[in-house]
Order: C-alpha cells, then sequence, then structure tokens
C-alpha cells in the first residue's frame, strides 16, 4: 500500500493542463477509460480539440438520449423473455459498448459491485433486471433515495434473505449488511445495532415479486439504532444509518478507489474535504464525482495507470478503442471466466477489485480473449478485418500499429527493449497479413495492458 | 522476524531432526526452546501435502456435529434441530448430519478428526472480517497487509526457489487472502482443461517477448510489478501442468459436483508429482440464514462425499500417507434458530482434518450451550492452535513466525 503526500487543496482543485500534465491525447485517453470505456481516435481527436472541464461537464451531465433507452427497452425484454439472468449478462455488455452516457454506465456498475446481488441465489431475470434498472437511474442522484430504494427492493430481500421479516427472532442479514457495506463500514456499529435495526426490518416481505409491509409482522417497539431511540419503521432505520457521519467518508473512499487508484491509502486529509461536500450536498452523487473527475489529482503521474483493469474494462476498452463489434455472449462468458460476471457478483460484498483481479488463470483467460477476439471471425473493427482497420487507418509499420495502441489503449508505456522484441518477432511474419493481429495480440496480453 | 531469520530457524530445525536421530538431542534440551525439540520428535516428512478447504458463509456447526443429546440444543432448534435417531453416530451424545455419511466412514476407519468449538477471542461476526481474521491470524485489521498465515508459511520455506508452485489456488474465486505471500505469487486454476495459453505457439509466444526474470528490474510502478511477477507465475505454471501425467485414473468416483471436481484435480497434480506443499479449495453457500435445512444439506453431502473420495483415491494412489485435509469456516451459527427456518452469524464451529495421519475422533470438549455469549458459543479451542498442530507437526514448519504469536499445538496426528 503507497501512501500519497500531497497538497489538498492541489489535489481537488480543478484541473488545469500544464506542462507536466498536458491535455492530450493520453490524458483524454485516461479520462475515458477511468469515467467511462475507454474510447476511439475519433473520440480522443475532439476532446483535445475541446477545454478539458466541458469534456467532462459532458460526461457528468449528459441524459441518456431517450432513442438509445428505448432500443435497449426492446433488447432487455427479448433478453427477459428467455427468463434466463445470463442473456441479461449479454445485453448489458452491448449497452456499455454503445452506450452514449459511459459515466452513468460506469456508475451502474460501481453500484451494482456496492449492492452486490447475484441472479446465482435470486434466479430471477426480472427482478434482477428490476434491480439493475434502479442502479441506472439513480446512479448519479441521490444517495438516500437509492438506499431506500434498494433496501425495499425485491432482488435484494431474496438475495439477503430478507424476504419475509417477522417479529419473532428477526433475520439480521439485511440489518447487518447495510451498515458493513453499504454505508458505514466494518467496526462503525454494534452487534446490538444490528439487532436493533433488523427489529425495524420487521413486515418487510416479497410478495408476488413487489415489496410490501406486513403490518402483522411489524415489531411496533421502541427500538435503539445508533444513538436514535424511538418507534423506528424500516424506512427510519434506513435514514438513521445514512445520515451517520461515518457514510460519507465510506462512499467517498469507495469512489476514490474504484476512479484514482487501487493500492493506495487514501489519507483523513484528502478525503475529507470531498466527504463534507457530499454531506452538504445532501449525498447527492454527481457533484463530488465531478469534482473527483475534474480535479488536478486525477489528471496526475500518480493516478495514471495505477489501476488494474478489470474484466470488463479489459474487454470493452479493447473493442471500444478499435472500433470494434463482437459476441456479446462471448464477452459475457469471457467476463465471467475473468472473475466479473455481470449480474453474478460473488458475495454480497462484491468485487474487491484491484490485485485481486490477477492471477495466473484469469491471466490466461485475458489472453485467450484477445486471441478469440481477434482470431475468432466474429469480431469486426469498423466493419472490417483487423487489417482493412489498419490500412483505413494509415498504420502500415508496426511502429505505428504500436504507438497507436499506446495511445489509444496503454495507461503506461511499453519499454523500448520491449517493443523492440515485438518488432522482431513480427518483422517474420510481415510477408503475410496476420502481422496487424499478432501485433494487437502481443500488446494487449503484456504485463502494461492489464494497467488501466 | 526477517526472513533470513526464518530461513535460519528452519534450517536450525531440519539440522536438530539429524541431532534427534543420532540420539544426542538430551544434552541439547537447555539450549534449544521446547517448539523446536518437539518439531525433531514429529519428524516431518519432506513429501507431505496439506489441503485446506474453506466453508465460505459460515457453516452451521451445530448441525455439522449435532449435539442432540443436549436439551438446550433442542430447545434452541425448534423447527430445524436434526433428531438424535437421523445423525449419524459419534458418541452417545454427539452424531453427524445425516448427509456426512462420507465423513462418518472416514471416522469409522480411523481418518477423521473433529476439532471442537474452534473460535478465537472477540468473535467479529461480519463474514469477511471474520475469514480475513481465519486467512491471517491477525485480529486489527490495519496490521493485516497482503498476507496470509499459508504465504507466511511459503516465504519460511522459501517458496519462491521452488521449480514447481509452492501451492497452487483450484477454483474460479479470487485468490484467498490466505495464501498471499510476500515473495510467491501463487497460481489459481479453474480446472486443468482452462489453463491452456490459445496464443499461437503458446508459452513461446509469450516468452519471446518477455524479459526473462533475470533481466527484469522493477519499475516505479508497484502494480505493475505485482502484474509482471504473476505474469511470469501464469507461464511457468501453464508450462508445468502441460507435462501433467495423463495416465492418472481415479480409483473413486469423485461426485460430479464442482469441489468433487476440484478434489479430483488435486490428486491428479499430486500423482503427476508436483512438488506443490499446498491446496487450496473452497466452497461457498453456507450463510444459511432461511430455509436452512435443504441447503445446508446439499453444501454438506458434496464436502463429505468430495473428502471421502478424495481420501481413498489418494490411498489407493500410494500417497494416501502424504495428505491432510483441513476443513473450516469462518464462524459457526448463532444457537437460537431465527423465524426464518434459518440461523444469523455465530462464532466458533468445528475444524475437521482427514487422512490417514490424524488421530480420529472428537478432540476436545463441546462448547456449552447453556453458558452463552450473547446468544453465541464461547470457544474452546482457538483456530491458531490448530494451524500450529499442522505446522509443525504435519508440515514440520516454524509455528510462531508463521502465526504471529506462541499458540500451544493440540495433538491431532498420530505418533509416528
Amino acid at each position: 500500500m503507497n501512501r500519497w503526500n500531497v497538497d489538498v487543496d492541489w489535489a481537488w482543485a480543478p484541473y488545469e493542463p500544464t506542462h507536466d500534465s498536458p491535455w492530450d491525447l493520453r490524458a483524454a485517453s485516461h479520462l475515458y477509460r477511468r469515467a467511462g470505456f475507454g474510447a476511439n481516435w475519433e473520440t480522443l481527436s475532439r476532446a483535445v480539440q475541446q477545454n478539458p472541464a466541458d469534456v467532462i461537464r459532458e460526461l457528468v451531465e449528459r441524459e441518456e438520449p431517450a432513442a438509445f433507452r428505448s432500443d435497449m427497452e426492446s433488447l432487455t425484454q427479448s433478453a427477459l423473455a428467455s427468463g434466463n439472468p445470463r442473456q441479461l449478462s449479454a445485453q448489458w455488455v452491448y449497452r456499455m459498448l454503445h452506450t452514449p452516457t459511459p459515466l452513468r454506465e460506469k456508475m451502474t456498475l460501481f453500484w451494482h459491485g456496492h449492492f452486490a446481488t447475484s441472479a446465482d441465489k435470486v434466479n430471477d431475470a426480472e427482478l434482477m433486471q428490476q434491480q439493475n434498472e434502479l442502479l441506472r437511474s439513480q446512479s448519479l442522484g441521490d444517495f438516500n433515495v437509492l438506499l431506500l430504494e434498494i433496501s425495499r427492493d425485491p432482488a435484494m430481500l431474496e438475495y439477503l434473505d430478507s424476504a419475509s421479516n417477522r417479529k419473532v427472532h428477526p433475520n439480521e442479514n439485511y440489518a447487518r449488511e447495510i451498515m458493513e457495506l453499504f454505508c458505514l463500514g466494518e467496526g462503525n456499529y454494534s452487534e446490538r445495532d444490528i439487532r436493533e435495526l433488523a427489529r425495524c426490518f420487521t413486515g418487510w416481505e416479497v410478495k408476488r415479486k413487489k415489496f410490501r409491509l406486513n403490518r402483522y409482522q411489524m415489531d411496533e417497539g421502541e427500538k435503539s439504532v445508533l444513538g436514535t431511540t424511538g418507534k423506528l419503521t424500516g424506512e427510519d432505520g434506513v435514514h438513521v444509518v445514512a445520515s451517520q457521519s461515518h457514510t460519507p467518508r465510506f462512499l467517498v473512499r469507495k469512489l476514490l478507489r474504484f476512479y484514482l487508484a487501487d493500492d493506495v491509502v487514501f489519507s483523513d486529509e484528502l478525503v475529507e474535504p470531498l466527504a463534507v461536500q457530499l454531506q452538504q450536498d445532501g449525498l447527492q452523487i454527481a457533484p463530488v464525482l465531478h469534482r473527483m473527475l475534474g480535479s488536478n489529482l486525477f489528471f496526475s503521474a500518480s493516478v495514471r495507470g495505477r489501476k488494474v483493469r478489470s474484466p470488463v474494462e479489459f474487454g470493452t476498452q479493447f473493442l471500444i478503442a478499435l472500433q470494434g463489434s463482437s459476441d456479446c455472449f462471448q464477452l459475457a462468458d469471457a467476463f465471467e471466466r475473468m472473475g466479473q460476471g455481470l449480474y453474478y457478483p460473488p458475495s454480497v460484498k462484491g468485487w474487491d477489485g484491484g490485485r485481486s483481479w490477477i492471477n495466473s488463470s484469469t491471466l490466461i483467460e485475458r489472453a485467450n480473449l484477445v486471441h478469440d477476439l481477434l482470431a475468432g471471425g466474429k469480431t469486426r473493427f469498423d466493419k472490417r478485418t483487423v487489417s482493412e482497420w489498419a490500412d483505413a487507418n494509415d498504420l502500415t509499420s508496426t511502429d505505428d500499429l504500436i504507438e497507436r495502441l499506446q495511445t489509444l489503449l496503454l495507461a503506461v508505456d511499453i519499454p523500448d527493449a520491449g517493443r523492440q522484441r515485438i518488432a522482431e518477432l513480427v518483422s517474420k511474419q510481415r510477408a503475410d497479413s496476420t502481422w496487424v493481429a499478432t501485433t494487437i495480440e502481443v500488446v494487449c496480453t503484456l504485463p502494461e495492458f492489464q494497467l488501466a | 522476524m526477517t526472513k533470513r531469520e526464518l530461513v535460519e530457524l528452519w534450517n536450525r530445525r531440519a539440522w536438530l531432526r539429524t541431532v534427534a536421530a543420532s540420539g544426542s538431542l538430551i544434552s541439547l534440551e537447555s539450549l534449544v526452546p521446547g517448539v523446536l525439540l518437539h518439531a525433531a520428535e514429529a519428524s516431518p516428512r519432506d513429501d507431505r501435502i496439506l489441503i485446506v478447504l474453506e466453508m465460505a458463509g459460515g457453516n452451521d456447526g451445530l448441525n455439522t456435529v449435532v449435539p442432540h443429546g443436549d436439551e438446550a440444543y433442542r430447545r434452541a432448534r425448534p423447527e430445524i434441530g436434526i433428531p438424535a435417531d437421523n445423525t449419524l453416530a459419534i458418541t452417545s451424545e454427539f452424531g453427524f448430519h445425516p448427509a456426512l455419511r462420507g465423513l462418518a466412514d472416514l471416522l469409522e476407519q480411523g481418518q477423521l478428526a473433529v476439532v471442537q468449538g474452534v473460535g478465537y477471542p472477540n468473535p467479529n461476526r461480519s463474514h469477511f472480517e471474520s475469514m480475513d481474521i481465519w486467512h491471517t491470524c491477525r485480529m486489527d485489521k490495519s496490521s493485516r497487509q497482503d498476507e496470509g498465515w499459508l504465504g507466511r508459511y511459503l516465504d519460511a520455506i522459501d517458496g519462491a526457489s521452488f521449480d514447481d508452485p509452492p501451492a497452487m489456488h483450484l477454483g474460479h474465486e479470487k485468490q484467498p487472502l490466505a495464501v498471499l505471500s510476500r515473495d510467491v505469487r501463487v497460481p489459481s486454476i479453474q480446472s486443468l482443461a482452462q489453463f491452456r495459453l490459445k496464443a499461437r505457439d503458446g508459452q513461446e509466444f509469450w516468452k519471446s517477448i518477455r524479459p526473462s526474470s533475470q533481466n527484469a528490474s522493477p519499475s516505479s510502478n508497484d502494480l505493475l510489478d505485482f502484474v509482471r511477477e504473476s505474469d511470469r507465475s501464469a507461464m511457468a505454471t501453464s508450462e508445468r501442468l502441460e507435462s501433467v501425467n495423463s495416465s492418472y485414473t481415479p480409483s473413486q468416483a469423485y461426485p460430479s459436483l464442482e469441489l468433487g471436481r476440484k478434489f479430483e484435480t488435486v490428486a491428479k497434480l499430486i500423482a503427476s508429482d508436483l512438488k506443490t506443499k499446498v491446496y487450496y479449495l473452497r466452497i461457498d453457500g453456507f450463510d444459511t440464514h432461511a430455509n436452512q435445512p435443504d441447503a445446508h444439506a446439499g453444501l454438506l453431502r458434496e464436502v463429505s462425499e468430495s473428502v471421502a473420495a478424495f481420501v481413498r483415491d489418494a490411498s489407493a494412489q500410494g500417497f494416501g500417507e502424504r495428505v491432510l485435509v483441513m476443513g473450516f469456516s469462518e464462524f459457526g451459527r448463532r444457537v437460537s434458530e431465527n423465524a426464518s427456518e434459518g440461523t444469523d452469524h455465530g462464532t466458533a464451529g468445528p475444524v475437521f482434518l482427514a487422512g490417514s495421519a490424524v488421530r480420529a475422533g472428537l478432540v476436545g470438549a463441546h462448547p456449552s450451550l447453556s453458558d452463552l455469549d450473547q446468544g453465541d458459543l464461547k470457544h474452546a479451542i482457538d483456530f491458531r492452535q490448530v494451524y500450529a498442530s499442522v505446522l509443525q507437526d504435519w508440515l514440520g514448519a516454524p509455528t510462531e513466525p508463521v502465526l504471529g504469536g506462541k499458540y500451544e499445538p493440540i495433538e491431532l496426528l498420530k505418533k509416528v
């Protein structure tokens, strides 16, 4: 774990391009990698013509266009008609690849990991999709609303065994996880708080796929949760938890880790200004995220290349950068083998991310995915083969191609010696047309490519 | 303790074994700590293998080894309690869950030990915290770092210098904290079939574009160095596994469930003469807050049949004396059932050990069901004592540096 020694005022001040940290293609590429699912050459070229603040504002503020939403609705409906939650994973991959609002989609993925619910247990595609829509619609909104809605979300209640909360011997599962994993963090509540909060949720149940309150099972007595005492209802309980001072701090830390860097201990001083803002904004997510992504710190060298690409980022960024389209089912399955099954997070804690994405098995899966995407014949690059794509982009030498891949896709440079070895290897194949695919495969299986 | 000190201690222990064999140990008694003498007596073989099985989610210990003779058990479990007649007899007061036929058979054949009431002081009832505690032996979050007890063991035996992976994790989930180490990148394998590089020319292709490990210099980015090391380990493991013996045929039918397949893979790898010391396996789903009976029975059956098949297969393949299986969970469950025919998070629970080396039977006294702490059992044996026994008496490894403290081993293995 690293500790950063940075000036807090500078860190969160709006990004000002400097000689060391210019607003260039690499900076734009960094922004789209972190705030979305990557970008192609045209998007990056357009971004650097604009003011970075405008590009960031557009990412945060743009609403999902109605036409795209209705396209996605019909796609979702056909996935649902199959009744198989696995179809949903493929549908979401498609959405990530084509969304005009990548930050909203990235935040939806963030919340899916935060309020992790798995179709493995829920096994009802409709409920899983209902939750996914909730996460998307509230992804950049008011956390109070999101938390209350998720607490009464049928898929969540099924997942945490809380589909019927009875007065006698209340089930403690949801009461524990809302404090430990959703809002406060371990250690910021007592076992007694859990038992009392579980009493607030008595009477909450799922009937015919809908949340409802069963008054006969409600414990109407007095409860005492985190210092608040009264005849608290479930809604009151959720409110008490959300309004703890730990909540904005817990959320800011998690957002920092998701968007900025994996292996870093964020100091209290660094977290505090953002936590205070989040609290003052009434737990509105968009403004604090805007400040985070538009900051000097975000664009600084200490943040570049300090995250491991998640499986979803690995696959989507590869395709988006190369204007590729491929079989979304194959991608969704590969993501699952790489450790990130969409709609199938491993536990209520979601994905740990960072180093935990990487082990021998997932590295081999990653390499094999790149191989399949290039060799399988199912992938088109701007509606062409990959060699035609390189031609159309005037990438005629190995060096040009590596340089382009570096700008589009890599957060850290390939060492010169490595570039030389690739060039040598590929030169043996220059005679035939496979050199483009070989070069891309080599670059995208390097350790450097695993970082974002 | 530095790595060098560890290795020194290690070498000293190996030396002690030689001295013990020559019969001149007595004169040394005043010079060496008791722990070392004990290690020398046990004289563990170098080819021993430990298989750790994590039962994730919090296994309900009271419905695993059922204290049916206790009135308090029946009172606390009106809906989901298991009547004495349905259990598989262990003693007059305890019986196994009916799904544990395989383990009950192992017990009868003298190949199963169950340590009762294993836990730790000030139990944490969060899955993730408690699991981390079992994995790291560190109570305090801030002192944990990314290092587990098996990882420290691997560093202690200088696992980084092994030709084969010193430990292996089988599964598609993220790597368990227990095997994370400072010097060793433990490979994870989903299955042997999955673990194959598709790239043209396979590993040759990878090798040709990467610097050899001797030429690799650390970068200014820790994360990049970590990925590079993992990448090298993946390549080496992939290469090694291609040579795995395909002539192995199981002598037993393993359950055709995920855990059964994992145990079969372990048997195959051992049969291929891999020098791996530790295998780590996991089965998830024990978090039974609601509708516990069917789900729990299914999980216990999977564990029981898989472990029994492995132990029997190991004997048939001729490496039965070299393997020890240890099964644990992050906590047991609340004594009283809840209103959803389930149980909430609790504290102490049983740990089992299987293999021909164990002293079969129940170990230790079952915690009282009437003297509870906030509705939960008080632990009788610290999990680090179980680890200490396994490290010292099975693997012949130093315990203190690995566990971060002195823990009295318990006698779990037969005297050799």
